[in-house]
């Protein structure tokens, strides 16, 4: 009977977790009716990987004590995660434009869910984008154990909540897409040459580790190397942190930027 | 009981001179048809952003179904419903994909990644409404290739899929053809008489307003009449009696013996107030043009803002 007639749910975890969840499948809709976000998602890990990375490894590898390869497939992939998430957040200026948040924003549904929905979306891409990165990884002749990448995929919705919760901070306070494509670079490009994503940072010392310590990126790239490398005798010159540390850094940090982000956000709606 | 309650509301834009709504107060109760109307830039879409939660307020007291709108905001959209002056559909959905992410977000069903696997009631009640406002044939097809008529019967769909108990409506028929406007107010008619819903209209056809409970007139942000279409027509316009004859001269010497006021204006005009009849059965003259005319509450309107110094334009 109850299949029969259209009523409320009453759960309030119930409603927040579909409300989650029907945002993500909107996102991911979405990303397979673009078929030019899907090409950039593909075509992303090839120029970062293959090009930028692929002159790394031919010009910097040597004198470290490590394997660069590998170093930098992590902080590739990492760097994906953060990079495309950080982009498709910025559909949230097309949904402005196009006053869809208005509908979002008038439902009786918090906030959070509905921005963890989008920042989960945008994470979709980045995990395809981290998919073309491994392939492109593959046909340089660096590989990971098949365990080790169950791992990085089991953490990478994470890795895409963090950097989805600190484009928030940014990119919920815009308003036009030329300033969103501008933001995407602010955040983005920071975090790729001081987290740890491609250059050590292992002696970085001054301003430069001040602010390194503060990107949630340093920590999760720390994370998937403490994942990768756990048992390896490179696993001293690598990894920076205890795991244990970087969760902490990594939920402390993303929760923060959430909360200030998703303010931001519902705040810029209303105050006009 | 108020449904809608809304005391000395006051919102100035930032960097604005002059408050776009300034000690704006009024009420509407439960199940009532209540329009807001006023010219462009007159504060409605302003108010009708505030009641919604969309806007914040400077100053001033909102209630909806008895929840403050600043700090019960969720409490206030789970009791709304809202068709925006704008549409705010997602273009890069279908028509159904737009009412299931809406359906979902109110909680009446679990996503579900096909429309054939959303449960039974939600699948008729969609295919219900759509044929009630005639998209039946449009409810798969991407909205970027829905008209905009189309679309704006698809926002009506979505704005009551969650049988709310405040149906806000920011000029809900902008855009429609006649066809449309009528179906459409036919199914919003049947919605209020059969769920009790209190409708807040704001429009710029006032005609839509005609069988409303009550209505209010904003202007420059202040709250100009407020009062019933019946009651706004009787204060600013009269009934007139409208008359000619092959001997016109005639008719207004005798309109003129009898003591009756008139004015000749293409035809004999005569104003009244109480019973046309009682005019009619004291004429001698041969009459071959009579006509009542009620004022409508376009007129009334029109009248008003004329009278109080200020274009409706």
């Amino acid at each position: 009977m109850s299949e029969l007639v259209l009523t409320r749910k009453k759960s309030r975890i119930f409603r927040e977790v579909n409300t989650t969840v029907t945002v993500l499948a909107r996102e991911i809709t979405i990303f397979f009716k673009s078929p030019g976000t899907a090409i950039m998602s593909l075509a992303m890990p090839l120029m970062m990987m293959g090009m930028i990375g692929g002159n790394l490894m031919q010009n910097m590898a040597g004198g470290l004590g490590f394997e660069f390869g590998q170093f930098m497939l992590v902080g590739m992939l990492v760097n994906m995660l953060f990079m495309v998430t950080t982009m498709g957040m910025t559909s949230l200026v097309d949904d402005h434009e196009s006053d869809f948040n208005q509908e979002m924003l008038v439902s009786p549904v918090s906030r959070y869910s509905l921005v963890i929905g989008k920042i989960l979306g945008a994470g979709f891409a980045a995990i395809i984008s981290m998919a073309g990165t491994l392939i492109v990884g593959l046909v340089m002749g660096i590989t990971l154990p098949i365990s080790k990448l169950l791992l990085i995929l089991a953490l990478s919705p994470l890795m895409c909540l963090s950097g989805g919760a600190l484009a928030m901070v940014i990119i919920g306070l815009i308003k036009s897409k030329r300033t969103a494509n501008l933001a995407v670079m602010l955040i983005t490009m920071p975090q790729m040459f001081l987290s740890g994503a491609i250059i050590p940072i292992n002696n970085t010392s001054g301003v430069l580790l001040v602010l390194n310590r503060f990107m949630p990126m340093t920590y999760c790239l720390d994370l998937m190397r403490a994942v990768l490398y756990a048992g390896s005798p490179d696993y001293d010159s690598v990894v920076m942190f205890n795991p244990t540390v970087n969760f902490i850094a990594i939920a402390v940090l993303t929760v923060v930027c959430l909360m200030i982000g998703t303010f931001f956000f519902a705040q810029s709606e209303k105050n006009r | 009981m108020d449904m809608i309650e809304v005391n000395n509301l006051v919102k100035r834009y930032k960097g604005a001179e002059a408050p776009s709504v300034d000690d704006v107060s009024f009420s509407v109760e439960e199940g009532e048809f209540f329009a807001f109307l006023g010219p462009n830039g007159a504060g409605k879409t302003t108010t009708i952003s505030i009641l919604t939660t969309t806007l914040s307020k400077t100053s001033g007291e909102v209630r909806i179904a008895g929840h403050d709108v600043e700090k019960e905001g969720r409490q206030v959209r789970e009791n709304i419903g809202i068709i925006f002056q704008k549409p705010s559909l997602d273009p890069q959905l279908t028509a159904e994909q737009n009412i299931r992410f809406h359906a979902c977000l109110y909680g009446m069903c679990g996503y579900r990644p096909t429309f054939k696997m959303m449960p039974t009631a939600y699948r008729k009640k969609v295919l219900d409404l759509a044929e009630i406002v005639g998209i039946q044939d449009a409810l798969f097809k991407p909205i970027k290739k829905l008209s905009g008529g189309m679309q704006r019967k698809l926002e009506i769909i979505r704005s009551l899929i969650h049988a709310p108990d405040v149906l806000f409506l920011d000029e809900p028929t902008q855009g429609l053809d006649a066809v449309s406007r009528r179906s459409l107010w036919e199914y919003i008619n049947d919605t209020r008489n059969h769920y009790g819903t209190t409708i807040f209209l704001t429009t710029h056809y006032i005609d839509e307003a005609e069988n409303v409970d009550k209505v209010c007139i904003i202007n420059h942000g202040k709250i100009a009449a407020c009062s019933s279409p019946a009651e706004m027509k009787r204060g600013f316009l009269r009934q007139e009696l409208i008359l000619d004859a092959k001997d016109r001269t005639a008719l207004t010497s005798e309109l003129y013996s009898l003591g009756l006021p008139f004015t000749v204006n293409g035809r004999v005009v005569v104003p009244y107030q109480e019973s046309a009849q009682k005019i009619i059965s004291r004429l001698q003259t041969k009459l071959t043009v009579l006509r009542i005319h009620e004022p409508s509450l376009e007129d009334a309107y029109v009248e008003f803002l004329s009278k109080t110094g200020k274009d409706a334009a």
